[in-house]
């Protein structure tokens, strides 16, 4: 049996090229694996950081007696580092063990069924969007006509700020949405927001994704006498799959502020965006409270994205793509 | 310029007075081709050769029905080229090897065995059947990524005949490779056009490539695109002596002078 | 017909033609199918409330609009420079862009209502802040993109010329990343606005566009809503035009390669 050395030098192609074949395909997971961990070290190390800043500028603050808000010019950029205003981490972080008020459950319990109900709304925008976005998408690029245009509108469209007018959609649901087999809840609202935030992303960059096959690619087809939506199946689509877990990526944190933004202005009960406002009114009774809700929604934010980012790349890897 | 008539019932190509032009009647009007005539025989290995703008390019997307004629005729296998193009009576290979990322080589093999609606037991005989015959048998679940640009190029030829075309058309589908790695693939193509008798018509700008693969080399020259000459190779069968043999060189030579005729 | 197409879609044609028809259907169908009390008004209706509000939206839009310009315009300068020194100093290069993503992750409007008790409720610190963050992201992580994409044997030709850090990240690193920074800018503009109104929900001047809308809503007046959403519909839609127009202005040899029409 020759040795790995032997077989990379030897003469023959065939086998050069295996080896080297076999070579690449271990050495990309093995690479993956590491950055991977090193992009997570990174991230504690951020983390913690932040904290550690939090602390010292706290301590700064106190120590002078919080003179920095009165400074000139930089004052109004240096906060008071009081605990009403920055409560001390250690209170923050133990608050999420403290029973919620009228419950008797654990606020970190409370904050977790929140953030659940407000995951579901935008889950359900989310697919919406994607759905709408694509079908967009693949009109846009099979008819000139709209992708001409239509484009230009769809663009606009996200100078419109939706968000800012959540309480007429609820007031429009109510209204209107009857036309639906279900009963229209209010939360199906704040849902139209996350749809309205993900169809843009999806339909513009599934677009690209369907354009960008090299004219060589599209030739081939030809040359196999396809049709266009086996084209479609076949070529576009898959063409478009890193290009749309780009825009999955942004919607998908796009749709959890809009559910977050929503639930407020709606005055949907039962999520975080809900809580993040009761907090911030209750601030003087617990400043740990607000402090810990919002970490609560960064925490949503991330392992939503994280989830999607993670199914990237693994789908990706499969197929030995670059993420894009 | 006339191409000699041919001994054979049907030509597999048959290219009759021939123009193209590309954008017409605007300020970038080009006149790719001009009144060309051509004939191929079945089992041929053809290549077109010339200076850039010489056509050779379009003549072959033209023999393909990729893209029309704005005068003359073209016929594939007795047929009009379009007609030939939907029964899918050829197979190509473009040099940008356009194997698709997200399938694994065997599945970039089945893909125009897809189109045609074989079943999934056929497709993956088939398959690997022609890993076999470019001798990448065991590579089948590799992604085109991990092979090297010469094995690529070996999947596309694979792919190019998976349904067993009787003509092949190929647009410089080695430019991209290293000598070395030319010279092997160059070996491989030619035994399996003597395994599969196909008629191939191969597009290049090399001359040693040309002489080395063809029956016949056709000179083009441009502006506007026409046949200026037309040269029998007659080598026999090729061994690795075959590039040293003085035959060769007068071959090339005589490639060469004729190219240089057209102001290549 | 084929024809009547082909001249419909040409570049120009098309969006003119969609835009009317749009706009003539809204009118149309909202007319006829129901009277007031609707939700989205026509859009005639939308615009007589826009005139009627004028001076009040003018308020509004100039409180709001200054918000969204400053946080702009201070957030790209940041990010711009994070980018710079990130680049020029490769600190943590290959996990600051995947960190950068995942931390614009989180809901940074979620820090609204901390930072109005940080920097004050009706000042416009607290809003600024905001819109700072949201913008910053998208704005640095393309910088430090297009300032890694730049062509390896550009760089080395000018290494070969001897030419210093700075100025190869002046002739070729800038250059590269303008088409990318313009992009992220683009997006930012319609982020701000977004940004800064919805911002201004968690408590503010209530004076500005944000409340003005909820207000208007809360009394279902909601022609003078939408009245007040579409002055911040314009102010995006100025900051992307200007956006556009200093892109063509700083990159002209850019604009001849954009949107080659694919198929």
């Amino acid at each position: 049996m020759a040795t790995v050395g032997e077989r990379i030098a030897s003469e023959d192609p065939v086998v050069r090229d295996q080896l080297l074949a076999e070579q690449a395909r271990s050495e990309d997971r093995r690479d993956m694996a590491v950055r991977t961990l090193r992009q997570c070290a990174v991230f504690v190390a951020f983390m913690v950081l932040l904290g550690l800043l939090y602390t010292a500028y706290k301590a700064f603050g106190t120590s002078i007696d919080n003179a920095q808000h009165d400074w000139p010019v930089v004052g109004s950029i240096l906060p008071r580092a009081d605990d009403l205003n920055m409560p001390p981490i250690s209170g923050i972080l133990s608050e999420f063990g403290e029973t919620t008020r009228g419950t008797d459950q654990s606020y970190a319990r409370t904050l977790l069924g929140e953030g659940l109900f407000t995951l579901r709304e935008a889950a359900v925008g989310f697919i919406a969007g994607v759905v709408l976005g694509l079908s967009m998408a693949i009109a846009l690029a099979r008819w000139k006509f709209l992708d001409r245009g239509f484009l230009p509108y769809i663009i606009a469209s996200q100078t419109i700020p939706l968000i800012a007018i959540a309480p007429i959609i609820v007031i429009w649901g109510r209204k209107n949405f009857d036309f639906f087999p279900w009963e229209w809840q209010d939360w199906m609202s704040v849902s139209i927001i996350a749809t309205y935030l993900t169809f843009f992303p999806v339909a513009v960059n599934g677009l690209r994704g369907l354009k960008s096959p090299e004219p060589a690619d599209l030739e081939l087809m030809d040359s196999y006498a396809a049709t266009w939506s086996e084209t479609l199946w076949r070529l576009r689509l898959p063409a478009a799959v890193p290009y749309l877990f780009s825009a999955f990526k942004i919607a998908a944190t796009a749709s959890i502020v809009g559910a977050i933004v929503g639930e407020i202005s709606a005055v949907v009960r039962g999520g975080l965006g809900r809580r993040l406002f009761s907090e911030a009114l209750n601030y003087t009774t617990g400043p740990e409270r607000l402090y810990a809700s919002v970490l609560g929604a960064a925490v949503l934010g991330i392992v939503v994205f994280l989830a999607v980012a993670g199914t990237e790349r693994l789908v990706l890897a499969r197929q030995n793509r670059e993420v894009l | 310029m006339v191409a000699p008539s041919t001994s054979s019932p049907t030509p597999a190509v048959q290219v009759q007075g021939v123009s193209k032009v590309f954008n017409p009647g605007k300020s970038n009007q080009v006149e790719a081709l001009d009144n060309v005539d051509l004939a191929i025989d079945p089992g041929e290995f053809v290549t077109l050769i010339g200076p850039s703008g010489c056509g050779k390019s379009t003549l072959l997307r033209l023999i393909a029905s990729l893209t029309d004629t704005t005068a003359g005729s073209i016929q594939v296998n007795g047929k009009g080229a379009e007609q030939a193009r939907l029964d899918q009576d050829y197979g190509m290979a473009f040099q940008k090897a356009g194997l698709f990322d997200w399938r694994t080589v065997a599945k970039n093999i089945e893909l125009p065995l897809e189109l045609m609606g074989w079943k999934s037991a056929d497709r993956k005989s088939r398959a690997l059947e022609m890993l076999e015959l470019v001798q990448l048998a065991g590579f089948g679940d590799h992604h085109p990524a991990e092979l090297s640009g010469g094995m690529q190029q070996r999947v596309a030829i694979a792919r190019a005949l998976s349904f067993e075309p009787s003509l092949l058309l190929m647009d410089e589908p080695f430019g991209a490779l290293d000598e070395m790695t030319r010279e092997h693939v160059q070996d491989e193509l030619l035994r399996i056009w003597q395994d599969t008798k196909t008629t191939v018509v191969f597009v290049t700008h090399s001359v040693p490539e040309a002489v080395y693969l063809s029956t016949r080399v056709v000179v083009m020259s441009p502006r506007p695109g026409q046949i200026s000459s037309m040269i029998d190779v007659d080598l026999g069968g090729r061994t690795e002596f075959t590039r040293d043999d003085p035959n060769f060189h007068t071959a090339v030579t005589e490639v060469r002078k004729a190219l240089r005729a057209v102001g290549a | 017909m084929a024809r009547l197409i082909d001249l419909a879609s040409r570049p120009t044609a098309a969006p003119v033609l969609v835009g009317l028809g749009i706009l003539a259907v809204w009118e149309g169908l909202l007319r006829v199918v129901s009277p007031d009390g609707f939700v989205l008004p026509p859009p005639t209706e939308i615009a007589a409330a826009f005139v009627e509000n004028f001076d009040a939206i003018w308020t509004g839009a100039t409180i709001t609009g200054y918000v969204i310009v400053s946080g702009l315009i201070v957030g790209a300068l940041l990010a711009v420079g994070a980018a710079l020194l990130v680049n020029r100093f490769r600190i943590a290069h290959e996990a600051i862009t995947p960190l950068a993503v995942a931390i614009s992750a989180v809901p940074i409007i979620a820090l609204a209502p901390i930072f109005n008790n940080w920097f004050g409720l009706t000042s416009a610190r607290s809003k600024q802040f905001i819109v700072i963050l949201l913008v910053f992201f998208p704005i640095f992580i393309n910088t430090v993109k297009g300032l890694g994409l730049a062509d390896p044997s550009k760089i080395e030709l000018m290494r070969s010329y001897a030419a210093t850090k700075s100025r190869i990240t002046r002739e070729v690193r800038i250059p590269t990343a303008l088409p990318l920074f313009f992009t992220a800018m683009k997006v930012s503009s319609s982020l701000a606005v977004i940004g800064a109104i919805v911002a201004e929900y968690f408590g503010g001047r209530q004076d500005a566009l944000g409340p003005m809308i909820t207000q208007a809503a809360g009394l279902t007046r909601y022609a003078d809503a939408w009245a007040a959403v579409l002055a911040g519909t314009l102010i995006g839609t100025i900051l992307y035009v200007a956006t556009v127009l200093i892109e063509n202005a700083v990159m002209p040899w850019h604009s001849s390669v954009r949107t080659t029409d694919g198929r």
